[in-house]
Parts: structure tokens; C-alpha cells; sequence
């Protein structure tokens, strides 16, 4: 009969320890929303570098909240600890109103300890040390009125702050909101680390969900805002760039930046950093490192870490429809103000510059190149936006929207923070 | 309307800042990459110069296989001409000429030697 008792004491004690009785119907719903996005990261593809940890790292803190947990500590006296089948002489003491207890410390959980890598904002300049080896600064050397169409892209992030204010959020709030704009999911994880870490989840969602849909959302606001004549351009072949010039823009790049915004140092100088060592040529290996298996393991740490930030219960609030309404329409600014400074640089120039270029200003750097130049071949099937004549023009704005999202960054954490 | 004024002066205040710092980056990036060029190019006119000074002076000599110091094993033609040929693309437009080419009596092959310097390169 005793056997029996205990047998229904385990099963009633797992049953109160398991998710079935601990989990609200956020964490349900949550759980619901991860398979979502794991199926839209595995079988279409979407973002899947970050979009599968992301949603990973959302199952998991939705089924298991403890592994989010922050470290704690818990006063004992000595017979509680004693009884607890603890040794009291590994404890420090605290005593209170004459009585002596024991500072009973409990571990955070595993996600808790990865997170600091996110909340001291430490990942996000790693994945951009990454890029930075990746990148190729060539188009945008070239051609360095790229940059207009850069810096012009990230006017969405300005107009977005404003609407988000209008909608009620707080200023850190709004300026978190606003930078998805940029289109730069390590730079929108950086500035709302540093702005409003509690909007974590939904942010870096949204980010990396609309620079997935790039090839959807910029297409329709390209061709509304061109004439078929202006998306028919041809451009001139850049110059070559020497290596000269390759090894010293990142120097020029970092010290005007870091002079003139000390809160970009961080994102810039490591993109910078990142770059020197590609176009140096004489750290081969730490170059290939960066941008390979150190860009990956802090990829798996971000990306599980941002994705446990989104619990239910802070995730499934109006504020988070809020924030991917505004989301999509910084995207969409971006998009247009970048479209049309490249339309004010082909009348300025009497029509050498295709305005399509002008889009690729927001960074998700390649893929906005690349619509770019699917766009410009859909009117001219002999144009090369990319490879030869587009491709290569439309990489100089794309990359300059990089350092124009990372300045933009700083501007908004400088006046935030 | 604390916020609004805010974001009104957030608005002008980000927009000139990054077109500032962008518009700066544009006039250095145009201004050293026309030093460098004209550098570059200057370097290449006094090359080509001299170059065409050199070739009144004297020709460039092909390489004579007399000049070529024969170990007791024979050197291949096929692996004199490869070494040719790698020594003119170092030296380019340069006039040259080689003198000799010797076995090397390293014990080690290349492919050794390069494994070893490849590993034993510092950080």
C-alpha cells in the first residue's frame, strides 16, 4: 500500500514540476509561434542563420522559463540550510535583527549566462567584426557617392522614431523601434540592448523577419517610385581600386567616426577592425576565423539568447503588433528615401545613375543589392547591376548603409541613453 | 509634447549628423583615392620611362641555355623554362637575365618546407 502512496506522490509531484501545470497559455502560444518561424526558417529559408536559433531559443524559454533565470539568493538560518542537506560552512552570513542566516546562492539558468553576451552589448560588435572580414569596401571606394544613398536610407529610422512617439511608446522604446529601419539586425540587437532590453525579442524578430521579406516588401515601393526608363540605366564600369586604398579606408572610416560619434566606435571599429584584417592580407588566418567560425558560435549564442528574451508573457502584448507595424514602415522609408535620392543623384548627374541602386542604401547587405539588380534586369535584361555594371554599383550603397546604420545607431543611443 | 519636440529635434538632428559624417567620409575617401591614384600613376610613367631608356641601352637577353650550370643530373628543359617564366613574372617589363639555376640540396622537400613555414608563422 506504501509503494502505492509514494508512486502517486512522484507522479503528482512531476505533474506539478512539469509545463503541462506551470505553463500559461502565452507560453502555448509562443511555443505555436516558434514552430512557425522554425518552419519558415527550415523549409523556406528565411533568415535561417539566425531565424532557426531565434526560434529555437523561443521554444525553449517558453517551455522551460528557468533556463532564462536570473542567479538569486535566499536567506536561510541554519536549521533550514541544515535541513535543506546543505554544508552552512560554504555560505558567507548575513545577520539581521540579531540573527545570524546564510546566503543560500542559486545558479542562473544556461541562457541567462549567454544572454550577458547580448546585454552588455558584446555580440553584436563580434558579428560585425565578421562582416566586416566579409565585405568588399571596392564599390563603395570607387564610387563614394554611395554613400548619399546610404546615409538617405536611413531617414525611415527618423520619421519611424517619430511615429512611434505618436503612438505612445517612450523615447527608448521608440528608438529601438525605430532603428529596424536600418535593416541591420546586429545594429537593431545593439541599440535596443542599450535602450530597451525588455523589447528585445520582438525587435530582433521583426529585424530579421522584413530583411527576409526584402525580396517581397522593396520591389513594389522601387517600381512605384522609377519609371520604367529610369530602371532601364545602364552604368559605367567602376575604376579598379588599388589595395592601398582598400587597406586605408578602414582606418579613415574608424578614426572620423569614432572622433565625431564615440557611441558608433563599438559597431564601426569592429566592421572596420574586421575589414583591415581582410585587406591587409598578412592575418590570413584571423581573418578566416572572424568571418567563419567566430561569426558562427556568436550567430548560435545571439541568436538562442535574443530568441529566449521573447516569453510569452512579454511577447504576446499589443506593444508588439505595435512594434511590427512600425517595423515594417521604417523598412518601407528606408526603401523610399533611399529610392529617391537615387532619382535627385540620376537628375544631378543627367541620368548616369540608376535610382534602383538607391534602394540597396538599407544594409541586409546582399540581398538588397541583389533586388536591385533582379529589378533593373527585369526592365533591361543586358543590365548588371551587380555583376558588372549594377551588382558592383548597387553593393557601394549597400555596404555604405552598414556604416550609415551604424552611425544612425549612435546618433540615437548618444541622445537616448 | 515633451516627446514630440523630441523626436522633431531627433529628426533634423539624425539627419544631419549622418549625412555630416557621411558627406565627410565622401570628400576623404574622393580626396585620398585621387592622391593615391596620381601617386600610382606617377610611380607607373617613371617606370615606363626607364624602361624605354633601358631598351635603347640593351635588350632583354634570353636566357641561354650554355648559362646554365648543369649538375651531374641533368636540370629538364621543361623545368628550366617553368623557372623562366616564374622569374619573368616576378621581374615583369624589368630586363633580367639568369645566370644560373642550381639544385637545391635541402634534405626537406618544397612541399615540407612550405608545411613547416605555413605552421611556424607567428600570430
Amino acid at each position: 500500500m506504501g509503494i502505492f502512496n509514494q508512486l502517486g506522490e512522484i507522479i503528482v509531484n512531476l505533474f506539478r514540476d512539469s509545463g503541462l501545470c506551470s505553463l500559461s497559455w502565452e507560453n502555448y502560444v509562443m511555443i505555436v509561434i516558434s514552430f512557425i518561424l522554425m518552419f519558415l526558417a527550415i523549409k523556406k529559408q528565411y533568415e535561417p542563420l539566425l531565424l532557426l536559433p531565434i526560434a529555437f531559443g523561443m521554444m525553449l524559454v517558453n517551455i522551460f522559463p528557468g533556463i532564462m533565470g536570473n542567479p538569486s539568493t535566499t536567506l536561510m538560518t541554519e536549521q533550514q540550510v541544515i535541513a535543506a542537506g546543505f554544508d552552512p560552512s560554504s555560505y558567507t552570513t548575513t545577520v539581521f535583527d540579531g540573527v545570524t542566516y546564510y546566503n543560500v546562492t542559486k545558479n542562473g539558468g544556461l541562457f541567462y549566462y549567454l544572454y550577458q553576451g547580448v546585454h552588455l552589448g558584446i555580440f553584436p560588435p563580434l558579428i560585425f567584426l565578421g562582416i566586416g572580414a566579409m565585405t568588399d569596401f571596392g564599390p563603395l571606394i570607387a564610387n563614394p557617392k554611395s554613400f548619399i544613398l546610404g546615409a538617405a536610407a536611413q531617414i525611415g529610422i527618423f520619421i519611424t522614431f517619430i511615429g512611434a512617439i505618436l503612438l505612445g511608446f517612450m523615447p527608448k522604446e521608440a528608438g529601438s523601434i525605430a532603428i529596424i529601419g536600418g535593416a541591420d539586425g546586429p545594429t537593431a540587437i545593439f541599440v535596443t540592448s542599450q535602450l530597451s532590453p525588455e523589447l528585445l525579442g520582438p525587435i530582433a524578430v521583426a529585424a530579421y523577419s522584413y530583411m527576409a521579406l526584402v525580396p517581397i516588401i522593396q520591389p513594389p515601393i522601387m517600381k512605384l517610385l522609377t519609371t520604367k526608363k529610369e530602371r532601364s540605366i545602364v552604368m559605367e564600369q567602376l575604376r579598379p581600386v588599388s589595395k592601398l586604398e582598400k587597406i586605408l579606408f578602414p582606418i579613415v572610416v574608424v578614426v572620423l567616426v569614432a572622433i565625431l560619434l564615440p557611441d558608433a566606435a563599438p559597431l564601426v571599429g569592429m566592421l572596420m577592425l574586421g575589414n583591415l584584417f581582410k585587406e591587409s592580407g598578412v592575418v590570413e588566418r584571423i581573418a578566416k576565423t572572424a568571418q567563419n567560425e567566430l561569426m558562427n558560435i556568436v550567430t548560435i549564442f545571439l541568436g538562442v539568447t535574443v530568441g529566449a528574451t521573447a516569453s510569452g508573457t512579454l511577447f504576446l502584448t499589443p506593444k508588439t503588433l505595435g512594434i511590427i507595424a512600425l517595423g515594417l514602415i521604417a523598412f518601407c522609408l528606408g526603401t523610399a528615401c533611399g529610392v529617391l535620392f537615387g532619382k535627385i543623384m540620376c537628375w544631378a548627374t543627367h541620368g548616369k545613375v540608376n535610382p534602383l541602386i538607391g534602394s540597396a542604401g538599407v544594409s541586409a547587405v546582399p540581398m538588397a543589392a541583389r533586388i536591385s539588380q533582379k529589378v533593373g534586369q527585369e526592365e533591361n535584361p543586358a543590365n548588371f547591376l551587380l555583376m558588372h555594371a549594377i551588382l558592383m554599383h548597387a553593393m557601394g550603397p549597400n555596404v555604405a548603409g552598414v556604416i550609415g546604420s551604424a552611425v544612425a545607431a549612435g546618433v540615437l543611443i548618444s541622445v537616448l541613453k | 509634447m515633451e516627446n514630440i519636440e523630441l523626436a522633431l529635434t531627433l529628426l533634423i538632428a539624425g539627419f544631419v549628423i549622418v549625412f555630416v559624417v557621411l558627406i565627410l567620409l565622401i570628400a576623404i575617401i574622393t580626396l585620398y583615392g585621387k592622391i593615391i591614384q596620381s601617386a600610382q600613376n606617377a610611380v607607373s610613367n617613371k617606370r615606363e620611362k626607364k624602361l624605354e631608356e633601358n631598351k635603347e641601352k640593351q635588350t632583354v637577353k634570353s636566357i641561354v641555355r650554355e648559362d646554365i650550370e648543369e649538375d651531374d643530373g641533368a636540370i629538364p628543359e621543361e623545368i628550366i623554362a617553368v623557372i623562366a617564366a616564374a622569374v619573368d613574372a616576378v621581374y615583369g617589363n624589368k630586363p633580367h637575365k639568369i645566370k644560373n639555376i642550381r639544385r637545391s640540396r635541402s634534405v626537406r622537400s618544397s612541399w615540407g618546407n612550405a608545411g613547416i613555414a605555413e605552421n611556424t608563422k607567428p600570430f
